[in-house]
């Protein structure tokens, strides 16, 4: 990839580079799948007029019509439980929770009947529905609209959890999770999304074949190759731990940057070889810090007899508080390229 | 040598936009009708077309402040 900030190493070079924004590239799979497949369904908050706050679905419409493509009243719960009512009768529905803040009113559907209806109708019954939700914070938004929540869903058996870092690995993971019979929380960080007023990270901003391609929901990516120290990131942090490893490379430390992409499952061969050739781990999450994604990846890499530590793993996360409106306070508490570098500085110092 | 720049028509008042998006590098050849970049304005995502065919070499970066009329690219023959 020529991309400036992000080496993603599985995208296949190509002769004329066709950039595109997350928001793009989910709206150009969703085009393609509906095409593809009348089984395809999309519902939600604001998806049909307006193509999407996040700007996921326009022109689903006009192209699908409104049986397809459904406008949704502020009822959470009943259009996600809808969707899972529908996935046990053969649609495959894409449902948008805007926010996943507002997962509170709507959890029942998640976690108790999604998740589950496989278990428990002894796989008779399967759920392929995807669940799209906005993460992240940055810009001043508040505790309600700026959360990430990746560990709470990733927690609960019976969900594939992803979060894509750029739009080559969003459209192939989109169009893997709709073909996929189990339920999908397809999770995207606003900062990275290609809508301007939330600014983009420009590595988010990639490549995208025009045809269709599979990216894995189960595999992690080695973005950057490195040999002294392993930066773990999902999402955005992704992005900081690149930006971090450039930093570090001109002090002479090669970093390996590991984008997670799956946190359910968790792709934990891919954590173990890199820990193992390194010998030192950062992770980077901006969820919450408690019971959160950064403990999973340590643990993991903790439990395995053949890493050979030459320093205690560290872990860079979102302070347990909510997050705050003021954005001195808000930048303050976010994980950022310059905390990662000193922890990985003071990784590679310990004695 | 087309000059690239923010059309009049782009939105109605005089604020200010910026550029969110290029989807293309310095340096990178682009066919006329290309969307070379999205640009925001006031919360809504205007679209940047290539007026003609060449090398582009990109004068504002995404995120910096724009005004209507300003000259945002060149593209070479």
């Amino acid at each position: 990839m020529s991309s400036p900030d992000t080496e993603t190493l599985e995208a296949p070079a190509a002769s004329r580079q066709r950039r595109l924004t997350i928001a793009r590239a989910l709206n150009e799979a969703l085009h393609q799948e509906m095409a593809a497949d009348n089984s395809v369904l999309v519902m939600g908050e604001d998806l049909g007029k307006m193509g999407g706050v996040w700007g996921t679905t326009g022109g689903l419409l006009d192209a699908y019509g409104a049986e397809r493509v459904r406008d949704t009243p502020i009822s959470e719960a009943g259009f996600i439980g809808a969707a899972v009512g529908m996935a046990a009768a053969g649609i495959r529905p894409v449902v948008e929770l805007m926010f996943v803040d507002f997962f509170g009113v709507c959890m029942n559907a998640i976690s108790s009947l999604a998740a589950k209806q496989s278990f428990f109708s002894g796989g008779k019954v399967k759920c392929p529905m995807v669940l799209m939700t906005s993460v992240g914070g940055g810009y001043s938004d508040a505790g309600q609209h700026s959360q990430c929540l990746y560990a709470t869903f990733g927690h609960l058996p019976g969900l594939k959890v992803v979060i894509p870092t750029n739009a080559y690995d969003a459209k192939g993971m989109l169009l893997s999770a709709i073909r996929d019979d189990n339920p999908v929380v397809f999770m995207f960080h606003k900062g990275l999304q290609g809508m301007g007023w939330l600014g983009t990270a420009p590595g988010s901003v990639v490549h995208v074949p025009e045809g269709d391609y599979l990216v894995p929901l189960d595999k992690a990516a080695v973005v950057r190759e490195g040999s002294d120290i392993t930066l773990v990131g999902l999402g955005l942090t992704t992005h900081h731990a690149v930006d971090a490893a450039k930093v570090l490379a001109k002090e002479g430390i090669s970093a390996e940057v590991i984008d997670l992409r799956s946190i359910a499952p968790l792709d934990r061969e891919t954590i173990l070889a890199s820990v193992r050739k390194t010998g030192r781990l950062v992770v980077a999450d901006e969820d919450y810090l408690s019971y959160g994604v950064s403990a999973e990846v340590i643990a993991t890499a903790c439990e395995d007899s053949a890493v050979k530590w030459k320093s205690r793993p560290r872990r860079l996360a979102y302070p347990d508080i909510p997050i705050p409106y003021s954005a001195v306070l808000e930048q303050e508490a976010l994980p950022n390229v310059e905390r990662l570098v000193d922890l990985a500085r003071a990784a590679m110092t310990e004695k | 040598m087309a000059l690239v720049t923010i059309p009049d028509s782009m939105w109605d008042d005089d604020s200010e936009g910026f550029i969110s998006s290029w989807f293309y590098a310095d340096g990178d050849d682009v066919v006329e009708g290309d969307l070379l970049a999205e640009v925001m304005n006031e919360k809504v995502a205007n679209e940047l077309y290539a007026p003609a065919s060449g090398v582009l070499e990109i004068v504002v970066a995404a995120e910096e402040p724009i005004t209507k009329g300003q000259l945002v690219a060149r593209i070479g023959g």
